[in-house]
């Protein structure tokens, strides 16, 4: 099970928005907190956290800012137990319960992540990205039918509030390559596409296709566009595998070449640095 | 004309069946029976495990098949763990064991007799006639320790790794931890050469510890630097020459594990994948000067075709569509998806054939480990055997049982591979820790069995009882300019269907085992091979004509002053 790291970034930095809250002596201090970590300010945001939470220990959203502060940092331990806190607090908090699930999810634990998941689809059956993550966990677990389902539905409530992402579509896409459904495929990532033309993972995806397709002078040149775009977590090293094939494909032995020889050079030193 | 004692015969049965095929038949399902117990054959791999997450418990369970003794019928060879952390068979139960095959589908212990009980924590072997004397030796692989055994001919092997030179030091790393290793003749001199693939750097004292006191657990490779692999060229004097350096593979830092050979552009020269654990993997094409060059990103081959390393385990190099030159197979870890490169010929690379096969998505949620490309029910296309058992914190993580029944998938035309497991006996549905595999026909009915090694628990002895009228054909090649088993030769089969078959002579097989060196082929309704040709490693080729099917054939390598 893998996390996109670039849209976990997106569902963690976005602002926690809580309906009308009753009054509490923490929600000033909240309020600056959750203004503070949108603005990547950590240290700043957790002191904020930390006075909010000591002004008011059962105050939800602050303990559910604590845990988002712990995730960003990979303290995974951390806000598993705040969220705990929270969701003893208020069981019925869908926010709290999504982050739960995305804790085990971070954490490879797809076994927790299932029933957390399936718990925050059904106390907010409208929100997107529970749909999206259990359509994930449930294709990591073998099942591409109903995780195919649970994309086309966070597609469609994206769609439904007016706010499609790009970053919703590309899993559906990447399944639907895997199945070998390719025309479906192509039409997730044409969408996402429109939706986030400079994007390196929707170009990354598209090269992809047309590979597979047998398209290897569009495939060069949806690789080499991704490779030019910095808006996204594809690896330059997956772009530059995919680029080798391409050209080789495209009867361009040499730009292939260069592609290996700069993958090589690039490597960690834990792969392989040397030369023939 | 080859050498072949049964022509008469042949010509015989050519009269009387006329090389005509049989009428076509549903394909039977491909069937085992688990014998093991009945046979004899009891051994438990321990791997030393003490609730200490050792990265080493993880790798172990090679098994060789081999005929020791000569005797027609195939023997069993079982490599075994050690105490961790001091590496040391400190009682019987570590022991490496050799089972005699009775030639009636029963073993018997002979480890004692045999001296092969040996030393230290072993985790792979290969096997291969490095002297040529027609008796095939033991190379057994481990960690900080390797032993190379040469077979006496008397039932006894002398451990010869110290004069031989293949104790595997490396001047950087030291004693290095190998995971799979294999005989092949890269410069066909005529002489087996010896690679080792070795994994990372691992030492008890400082090993890292990973997960938390209350849940620990076995660390990513990630967490251990790369090791190269090793190439020992043969003397010729039962002396070897460490060439690593010198060849251009020992400066390629990997993680490696299962290897496979062929010769992937049919120029005549074997060429050496090694599959990497979570690091790309690497093709190394053989130049024919003594040196390789690192192909696997050219070839396609070095990573999943969406650019993911995945946990490479396993390696078959076999004709999977019947088109004359080798694919490769390869097995990783749950959600990698098990892979499948088609050859394209000459040096247009690889295509990953993953998904269009059904492989990718039918192995998503397996761990493979050793694994096999063999026909089992003898229809003249190759199936896939893999050895399987998620890593042994799997059940935490993904609610998953870490113990697996074992798949079976048939080769429909060249074109897809389906799983068949479920129809493939009650035996066949027993979970476990399965590691290694090692193909064999140890009842000599023309079926490939399969002996298949488990984590602390029995070994199993699969026995292929699948049903049907298809014949078989097994080439047993002796080398004389070529090296003694014919290792790395090509063989070719014309069918009179109008099929043409290929396969070749290895017994590199999977991950960390090894298995039979006879080169076999299904021959489906075909009582007949219209005509057979060998490829020699140096490059001679051989025919012989009107092979009557269903028995073990022995050629010769004919030599032209």
């Amino acid at each position: 099970m893998t996390a996109g790291k670039g849209a976990i970034a997106v569902l963690l930095f976005a602002p926690i928005l809580f309906g009308a809250m009753p009054a509490s002596p923490g929600q000033a201090a909240y309020e600056r907190a959750n203004a503070l970590f949108v603005a990547r300010k950590f240290p700043e945001a957790l002191a904020a956290t930390e006075e909010a939470l000591r002004l008011d220990p059962k105050l939800v959203p602050a303990l559910t800012l604590q845990a988002k502060l712990a995730m960003a940092a990979f303290r995974l331990d951390v806000a598993r137990r705040c969220l705990e806190q929270a969701l003893a607090l208020d069981p019925r908090a869908p926010y709290a319960q999504f982050l739960y699930g995305l804790v085990a999810y971070m954490g490879n634990d797809a076994k927790e992540a299932l029933p957390r998941f399936r718990k925050a689809r059904q106390l907010n059956p409208t929100d997107p990205r529970a749909a999206l993550y259990l359509g994930l966990t449930i294709e990591s677990l073998g099942q591409p039918g109903e995780a195919l389902s649970l994309y086309e539905e966070a597609v469609r409530l994206e769609r439904a509030a007016g706010d499609l992402h790009a970053e919703t579509l590309l899993p559906g896409a990447r399944l639907l390559l895997l199945l070998g459904r390719l025309e479906e495929c192509e039409r997730w990532i044409r969408q996402a596409m429109k939706l986030s033309p400079d994007s390196r993972d929707v170009h990354f995806e598209l090269a992809r296709l047309l590979l597979k397709k047998g398209d290897a002078a569009p495939a060069v040149a949806e690789g080499e566009t991704a490779l030019g775009l910095s808006d996204g977590v594809v690896t330059d090293a997956a772009i530059h595998y995919l680029l080798i094939r391409a050209y080789r494909q495209n009867g361009m032995p040499d730009r292939a070449a260069m592609h290996a020889e700069i993958m090589r050079t690039q490597e960690t030193p834990a792969g392989n640095k040397a030369k023939d | 004309m080859a050498h072949n004692e049964e022509l008469p015969r042949l010509i015989t049965l050519l009269l009387l069946f006329g090389g005509v095929a049989g009428p076509a038949a549903a394909p039977p399902n491909i069937r085992f029976q688990e014998v093991a117990a009945k046979s004899g054959l009891r051994f438990e791999l321990r791997n030393g495990a003490a609730g200490q997450f050792h990265q080493i418990e993880l790798t172990g369970g090679g098994v060789a098949v081999l005929d020791y003794n000569n005797d027609g019928c195939t023997d069993i060879f079982f490599t075994n763990g050690a105490a961790i952390p001091s590496l040391r068979k400190t009682g019987p139960e570590f022991y490496n064991r050799l089972f005699r095959n009775n030639c009636d589908m029963t073993f018997t212990d002979v480890t004692a007799e045999s001296g092969l009980a040996g030393e230290g924590y072993s985790t792979a072997v290969a096997i291969g006639d490095f002297d040529n004397d027609g008796y095939p030796d033991i190379f057994v692989a481990g960690v900080k320790r390797n032993i190379l055994y040469h077979n006496l001919g008397n039932g006894r092997f002398a451990d010869v790794t110290a004069p031989a030179g293949v104790g595997g030091a490396d001047a950087r790393f030291g004693n290095m931890w190998a995971v799979s290793a294999g005989w092949l003749d890269y410069d066909n001199d005529g002489w087996l050469d010896l690679f080792v693939s070795n994994y990372v750097v691992w030492d008890a004292a400082t090993e890292p510890r990973c997960g938390t006191a209350e849940r620990q657990f076995y660390c990513h490779p990630k967490s251990y630097e790369g090791l190269p692999g090793q190439l020992f060229h043969n003397n010729h004097d039962g002396t070897f020459t460490d060439v690593s350096q010198a060849s251009g593979i020992g400066r390629h830092i990997g993680k490696g594990m299962g290897v496979a050979f062929a010769d992937i552009d049919g120029d005549g020269l074997t060429d050496i994948f090694v599959a990497n654990d979570s690091v790309r993997n690497f093709l190394f094409r053989n130049r024919g000067d003594g040196t390789f060059q690192e192909i696997g990103l050219e070839a396609g081959v070095a990573l999943r075709e969406d650019g993911f390393a995945i946990a490479g385990m396993g390696a078959d190099f076999r004709d999977f569509d019947n088109d004359g030159k080798p694919d490769l197979v390869v097995s990783g870890i749950l959600n990698d998806s098990f892979l499948l490169f088609r050859n394209l010929g000459g040096d247009r690379g690889f295509a990953d054939d993953s998904q269009r096969t059904g492989l990718a998505m039918g192995t998503r949620m397996l761990t493979g480990w050793s694994l096999g490309m063999y026909d089992f029910d003898n229809d003249g296309w190759k199936d896939l055997f893999f050895a399987l058992s998620h890593l042994s914190q799997s059940d935490r993580y993904m609610g998953l049982d870490s113990i697996l029944p074992n798949r079976v998938f048939r080769n429909v035309a060249g074109k897809r591979f389906v799983d068949v497991s479920a129809a493939a006996g009650p035996d066949f549905q027993q979970a476990a820790m399965h590691r290694g595999v090692a193909f064999a026909d140890f009842d000599n009915d023309g079926r490939v069995d399969a002996v298949v090694s488990v984590v602390n628990g029995p070994a199993k002895l699969f026995r292929n009882v699948t049903g049907g009228q298809s014949h078989w054909l097994a080439i047993r090649l002796r080398g004389r300019r070529s090296n003694r088993q014919g290792l790395g030769a090509v063989v070719h089969a014309h069918l009179p269907d109008g099929r043409d078959l290929y396969n070749q002579a290895t017994t590199t097989v999977g991950y960390a085992c090894s298995s039979e060196a006879l080169v076999r082929f299904g021959l489906g309704a075909n009582r007949v091979a219209e005509r057979i040709e060998i490829r020699w490693p140096g490059g001679g080729v051989q025919q012989i004509s009107g092979v009557a099917a269903d028995r073990i054939v022995d050629v010769v390598e004919e030599v032209k002053p």
